[in-house]
């Protein structure tokens, strides 16, 4: 659990950058970079949906005019694809209906033009800290998943049991088992879902439940 | 009594006339009364009628008794002659019968014949009158055809014109059997005749009237705008036996409606530039990119140099790029600033009050949709004015909005008035007054400078426009709001 955590952590995270001015592009790539982190730029959505990144790991810096499809379309867009990159909003005019609109379908932030450095980067930082957190849930969730594809009809009946509070006598009679049959599955399953207590268990039981 | 008196002069003169006659014949013939009597009874029944002839036969009988049947001159009857005398008398009163009756029946047929006769000739005047009156009214009506400025046409069954009235052929400048069969078509303009022959045809199949506009060519080459119509005549039983069609000239109305689509795109342009907010935002977007490029670049560079060890290769090229992105601002700048410069005006000389009507016109829709009575109070003296329509008519457009704009909160009457008035003889004042809230002091002393707006989403740049447009004609613009709601004024001087 702790392996998937940092494998998450540690995936290079990249700023997508959409704007179709290429100065704005050039400037805010050079700024970017200066802090040190990776930056790719596309002059439109489209561009940016063509090139498949929409999945990697980083965020989306997103002017609200852009040439075809709007920064707004591309966010909503990505929103019902179950894309869930943070997104960080540019507009030249501080719209408010717009910015309640950006950060109700999960923009990070909302920056108006021009911008502090620190703005724009602590933006980034923070959308890169909501990327992780995203991806490492998500890493979490699959390694669980992955372990309990291994587990047999009858061990995942008796998890089922076991993380609802069950004690070894109680799921021996529910299933019609002897307790130490009960006691022979229990501890297969700790050993195949790698927990460490009951309390680890039943933790892994509440994050794969749909 | 005088009834009786013709027929019995005609018996006692057809009698006394047989009685001289057998006096004298009564030698050479034996017995010579008796038809020399019957035939003055019968005259007398034919000429006189059944009363002469029973008179006739009385004193024929008197005479004959008298004279002729012995003992002669006696009233008495010699008893071996009394079957004779009831012999002569029952004769001749059989003869008055039939005498009187073929008379009467003879009679009655002239009559008869006398009455139809008559009848026929009555008949005659009345038809040979009645035939005056269908010519002259077809005269009229041919006349009326002549005298209707409006071009009219009519066809044979077969749906081929036959005759064209003076106008129509007056007006092609060719005759009427020009027009039969295609030619017609030929008539019109080179993009219409298809129209007028799709929608005639269509007509025809369908057979009702048909309407449609079409230019046709006149003798001088030119072309007009008509209205072309075209009716069918039915018989009883639904088929068509000719047509009719009329042409009426709509050039005026067609031009008129092509100079109230152009001035409405005109318009819609004009408000298309006072669109500000619109404006705003994009001139907003324009500077905000250079400057957000010049602002990251300068960010980036401080950093590239805060480094350790500072990249300086990085951070000259941001500089570099911070140079080319400052040309590029002043640029923006540029462009915005010759987007807004004044370009010429163009001065006519223009009648303020047909300017506002035409403007009325185009705002009534508006003023309906959004609840505004608009009403025009234009003095009559107003004299020509040297001045730009289009940006006076924007000037006012820009008020009337105003003003509209600001009776949408009022839940009171909406109204809105548009006024001339000449002062003095040189300066005509036109008024734009709406029923709004008005103004306070503060507000009416700023609403002409640039930014100052109470919209919510204004950008305060309509009036001082206005007031910059109405300067450039040497005019001047005031805000009054003494009365209810706010009156904005501007004059402009006469020419003279």
């Amino acid at each position: 659990m702790t392996d998937a955590r940092e494998n998450a952590a540690s995936e290079i995270q990249t700023v997508f950058l959409v704007d179709d001015d290429s100065s704005v592009c050039e400037a805010l790539r050079d700024l970017i970079e200066s802090a040190g982190l990776a930056v790719r730029h596309f002059a439109s959505a489209e561009e940016f949906l063509r090139s498949g990144n929409s999945g990697m790991p980083g965020c989306l810096v997103l002017d609200v005019r852009l040439p075809g499809m709007t920064g707004m379309e591309l966010q909503s867009l990505m929103a019902d694809a179950g894309q869930s990159i943070p997104i960080i909003i540019m507009t030249a005019h501080g719209d408010i209906p717009m910015v309640r609109k950006a950060l109700k379908s999960g923009a990070v932030e909302f920056l108006t033009k021009p911008f502090h450095d620190d703005e724009l980067l602590q933006a980034i930082e923070q959308a890169f800290e909501s990327d992780r957190t995203i991806r490492s849930a998500r890493a979490l969730a699959d390694s669980i998943l992955s372990r309990f594809d291994t587990l047999s009809p009858r061990e995942r009946q008796v998890m089922e049991l076991v993380t609802t509070g069950m004690t070894n006598k109680e799921i021996a009679a529910t299933l019609d088992l002897s307790i130490v049959t009960v006691k022979l599955y229990r501890g297969q399953v700790m050993e195949k879902m790698q927990a460490e207590s009951l309390a680890d268990l039943v933790k892994m039981s509440q994050r794969i439940k749909p | 009594m005088e009834l009786f008196a013709k027929p019995v002069a005609i018996a006692t003169f057809f009698v006394l006339l047989a009685l001289l006659w057998t006096f004298a014949l009564q030698r050479t013939i034996a017995y010579p009364f008796v038809f020399l009597f019957f035939a003055a009874v019968m005259c007398s029944a034919w000429f006189g009628g059944f009363v002469a002839g029973i008179v006739a036969v009385a004193i024929s009988s008197f005479l004959v008794e008298f004279f002729f049947i012995p003992p002669f001159y006696s009233f008495s009857i010699a008893h071996e002659f009394r079957t004779y005398v009831t012999a002569f008398i029952l004769c001749s009163i059989g003869i008055t019968a039939i005498s009187a009756t073929r008379k009467r029946s003879e009679a009655a047929v002239r009559a008869a014949r006398d009455e139809l006769e008559i009848r026929v000739r009555q008949r005659t005047a009345e038809l040979e009158r009645s035939n005056a009156e269908i010519m002259e009214r077809e005269l009229h009506l041919r006349q009326l055809t002549e005298a209707i400025p409006q071009q009219i046409w009519r066809t044979d069954g077969s749906g081929s014109i036959e005759y064209g009235n003076a106008v129509l052929l007056e007006y092609l400048g060719i005759q009427a059997r020009d027009l039969a069969g295609d030619g017609f078509f030929g008539v019109f303009h080179r993009e219409d005749a298809q129209l007028v022959k799709t929608s005639w045809e269509t007509a025809q199949a369908k057979i009702a009237k048909f309407e449609t506009k079409a230019r046709i060519r006149g003798v001088d080459g030119r072309y007009r705008w008509f209205l072309v119509r075209g009716n069918p005549q039915l018989t009883a039983d639904g088929t068509v036996t000719r047509w009719y069609g009329v042409h009426i000239d709509i050039e005026e109305q067609q031009k008129a409606q092509e100079e109230l689509i152009l001035s409405q795109e005109h318009l819609a342009r004009l408000s298309r530039t006072l669109s500000m907010a619109e404006m705003a935002a994009s001139i907003a977007h324009e500077i905000n990119q250079p400057l957000t490029a010049l602002l990251s670049e300068a960010h980036a560079c401080r950093r590239w140099l805060q480094l350790t060890p500072a990249n300086v290769d990085r951070a000259t090229s941001t500089a570099e790029r911070m140079v080319r992105e400052t040309t590029r601002a002043s640029e923006v700048v540029k462009r915005i600033r010759s987007l807004f410069s004044r370009t010429e005006y163009v001065r006519t000389n223009t009648d303020p009050n047909k300017l506002i009507r035409d403007l009325a016109r185009l705002l009534r829709d508006e003023a309906i949709r959004r609840g505004v009575s608009l009403r025009l109070r234009l003095a009559e003296n107003i004299p020509k004015l040297s001045l730009d329509p289009v940006q006076i008519q924007q000037v006012i457009l820009n008020l009337v909005t105003n003003g509209m704009d600001a009776m949408a909160q009022s839940d009171g009457v909406r109204e809105l008035e548009i006024s001339t008035e000449l002062r003095d003889r040189t300066e005509v004042v036109v008024t734009v007054r709406d029923s709004g809230m008005g103004l306070d002091d503060r507000m009416r002393s700023k609403i002409f400078e640039p930014f100052f707006t109470t919209k919510p989403d204004g950008i305060g740049m309509g009036l001082a426009i206005c007031r910059s447009t109405i300067e450039e004609h040497d005019g001047r613009i005031w805000a009054d709001s003494s009365g209810r709601g706010t009156a904005i004024h501007f004059s402009l001087r006469t020419t003279s």
